[in-house]
């Protein structure tokens, strides 16, 4: 294989989608910890610049501190990445889709960035909520990239290209009402958390329904990849409801009135243990790797850098240049 | 070890910081208001006080005991300061390791950030998330009306509450919960001396023109320090607790137990039902919940539409939906207050204070109660149909 034939902007893609997979676990692990103030200063971690504070006191410092630094670490590495796709991109990429999208990973991962600075230096839940949300959106823009630097895109495909956009929609949606749960203010009342535990749950059951008839769609008329993708993101989300009761039952037990008394647990729920964190982190990696799926899904089916994508695509092909 | 207040290098942040700043004022910065302890409105407002007389009592106790963000401890309290600290306000760390907030980490999410039981996940939860304000703590060593000690409540927290939502922190050192149980306490002290300086009101003279005197003879010598002597004497008022004989037939005693469980003397029967699946009777409340019902029917036959109307509205925001309190299910092997023979003596000797369960103390012999708690233990082990019940009955057959 020759230099000349390696696909760098799909490569680079895919280095950050990595990166930001990891990232996002970082944060999510985070925010289960309350590990977001374990520093208080930014951009510099306790007066030391980020890149020079001692490896070893954070790898064996608290653990707080372990999980805080490492995201920020994490987060630099990601925007450094997205700089270097950008560029790639710009350079040997001629698809409008890919390098536009590059040029919009930049700007987020710049925003998200600033976000969680200020997130720290406001000490604000506000803020914290709007970084959750930009984290997945990041995310799902690399997943785009990834993907359609891979090869051309589908063909637009009219109709059935409705059904995984608004799957993916819906699955975004329903990270962001689980941003609010998750970062939620001690000062709000029952009735507000009542109302966003209920908006969560519409969400899952939109998600779940529209995956399901877009398996059910896609089966039909979708390629074979799309099939694949369908049917995947129908098991994920599967698995993703069975981690969703766990992570309510993980924090507040069995809900009672809804199953007999007698299946209360003999021993007590235990705050701060390994499975309670694994389940409830769990649950939201699950839901970026979901959304993160749906946009694969939206541009197999065409309906994400679709029709002009390809004809695009086809005319780089023939040039020569899409590889270049 | 790194300090907060190090030097910064701002001089090459400066781009970084100026940028977040200025994402955050597009973001909505600063609509999170800081932390503040919300009134008891519910007290308030059954006491009828005006709107000045709630402005007045917010403002002694923000003197006394300052806020969420920055708790004042005086003296008479007895509490220490430099715990509280360590759990009010928001989550963070000012040196590696050290985390403050740790009462907003761990209780405000169901307990509220004024320890009223009434934080955002409290509708959910049953039974409902305790109210610290009233002083009244289930799970003790001492007598029924009397404060739980400082074990007793290191105790609930390192093992939490098997069959609630109250989890155990035994993940968490012990200097944490050493300060999470100063903090409860400084929390309930507020609280009742919240209670008693809105009830003061009823008491007041004319020549007072309906304030309160704001005297530290009145504030502290009168209503704060017997509050406060009540929570650092609860050590005084432990239950004593005869020995269990060693050489005791237990048979014999499951048998003694089991007569007194169904007799008159004991009447465990009344509540928790022949059957000791707690199936007796069972429509009665806690006094938290009893407190809402029965203000809620003074509301309903109050002629005053102004004050029925605000009463409602209170009743809306600031109370939870009461809920019966069931009788504990014997059966099931689960015991809130601790599954040591030792936790269901104090629960039998004492009642459950603030639940309908009664005290047996000065109606069933002390020995007795060794007898009640051994039968009480043997239950979840007891045959299947000995009772003519068609559950399961022993608890290894629940799964």
């Amino acid at each position: 294989m020759t230099s000349r034939s390696l696909n760098w902007t799909h490569l680079v893609a895919c280095l950050l989608v990595g990166v930001t997979a990891v990232l996002l676990s970082f944060g999510a692990l985070v925010t289960t910890y309350e590990a977001a103030m374990a520093v208080p200063d930014w951009p510099a971690t306790y007066g030391h610049n980020m890149f020079l504070f001692p490896w070893a006191e954070w790898l064996y410092g608290p653990w707080d501190l372990f999980l805080e630094h490492g995201h920020r670490l994490l987060g630099a590495a990601a925007g450094m990445v997205t700089l270097v796709l950008a560029a790639v991109s710009w350079r040997s990429d001629i698809r409008p889709a890919v390098r536009w999208l590059a040029l919009a990973a930049v700007g987020l991962v710049i925003l998200q960035g600033a976000l969680g600075g200020a997130r720290v230096l406001l000490d604000d839940k506000t803020i914290a909520k709007v970084h959750a949300c930009t984290g997945p959106l990041f995310f799902a823009v690399a997943v785009a990239i990834a993907t359609l630097s891979r090869r051309p895109a589908a063909a637009a495909a009219g109709s059935l290209a409705r059904l995984p956009v608004a799957l993916l929609v819906a699955a975004y949606l329903q990270l962001v009402a689980g941003a609010q749960l998750r970062h939620l203010d001690a000062t709000v009342d029952p009735s507000t958390f009542h109302t966003l535990v209920g908006l969560h749950i519409l969400g899952a059951v939109a998600v779940t329904v529209l995956s399901v008839v877009s398996a059910v769609v896609v089966s039909e008329n979708g390629s074979p990849a799309a099939r694949g993708w369908s049917r995947g993101i129908v098991v994920l989300v599967a698995v993703q409801m069975l981690l969703g009761a766990g992570a309510w039952m993980a924090n507040w037990g069995l809900p009672s009135g809804l199953l007999p008394e007698s299946w209360q647990w003999s021993e007590p729920l235990r705050a701060r243990s390994l499975g309670n964190a694994a389940v409830v982190t769990g649950h939201v990696v699950l839901g970026m790797l979901i959304l993160a799926a749906t946009v694969v899904l939206a541009i197999e089916a065409g309906a994400i850098g679709g029709a002009q994508a390809g004809r695009e695509a086809g005319d780089g092909l023939a040039s020569g240049r899409v590889f270049a | 070890m790194h300090r907060q207040d190090s030097p910064m290098k701002v001089s090459t942040n400066q781009a970084g910081i100026l940028l977040a700043l200025v994402v955050a004022v597009c973001a909505g910065c600063g609509t999170t208001p800081p932390a503040s302890f919300r009134a008891n409105l519910v007290e308030a407002t059954k006491q009828r006080l005006t709107p000045d007389q709630e402005r007045q009592v917010a403002t002694i106790l923000l003197a006394m005991f300052g806020t969420p963000d920055d708790p004042v401890a005086l003296p008479e309290t007895g509490l220490d300061e430099a715990k509280l600290k360590l759990c009010a306000g928001p989550v963070r760390s000012d040196i590696v390791g050290r985390k403050n907030g740790l009462y907003r980490e761990h209780c405000a999410h169901c307990h509220g950030i004024s320890g009223d039981g009434m934080g955002p996940t409290a509708a959910f939860l049953n039974p409902y998330p305790r109210d610290y304000r009233p002083g009244v703590f289930k799970f003790k060593s001492t007598e029924r009306a009397d404060k739980p000690t400082h074990g007793d409540l290191v105790r609930i927290l390192h093992n939490g509450i098997p069959g609630t939502s109250m989890p155990s922190f035994a993940l968490l050192s012990a200097v944490q919960v050493e300060a999470l149980v100063e903090y409860v306490k400084y929390l309930s002290i507020r609280g009742e001396t919240e209670l008693a300086l809105v009830r003061q009101y009823f008491e007041l003279d004319d020549d007072a023109q309906g304030k309160l005197p704001e005297t530290r003879e009145f504030l502290v010598d009168e209503v704060l320090t017997p509050i406060a002597e009540r929570w650092n004497g609860a050590a005084d008022a432990r239950i004593a607790v005869p020995e269990m004989p060693a050489d005791i037939d237990m048979m014999a005693s499951i048998a003694k137990g089991r007569e007194l469980f169904y007799g008159d003397k004991a009447n465990c029967v009344k509540c928790h039902g022949v059957t000791a699946l707690g199936d007796g009777q069972a429509n009665d409340y806690d006094d938290w919940n009893k407190a809402i019902v029965e203000w809620r029917k003074e509301v309903g036959g109050d002629k005053d539409s102004d004050w029925v109307s605000k009463a409602n509205r209170v009743l809306a925001g600031d109370a939870l939906r009461p809920r019966t309190i069931p009788p504990r299910n014997l059966r099931h092997g689960i015991y809130r207050g601790g599954r040591r023979p030792l936790d269901l003596y104090y629960r039998i000797h004492a009642g459950i204070n603030g639940a309908p369960m009664p005290a047996a103390k000065g109606t069933v012999d002390p020995q007795d109660i060794w007898h009640i708690v051994n039968y009480i233990r043997s239950l979840p082990y007891e045959f299947d149909g000995e009772l003519g019940v068609d559950r399961p009955m022993v608890a290894k057959d629940r799964f």
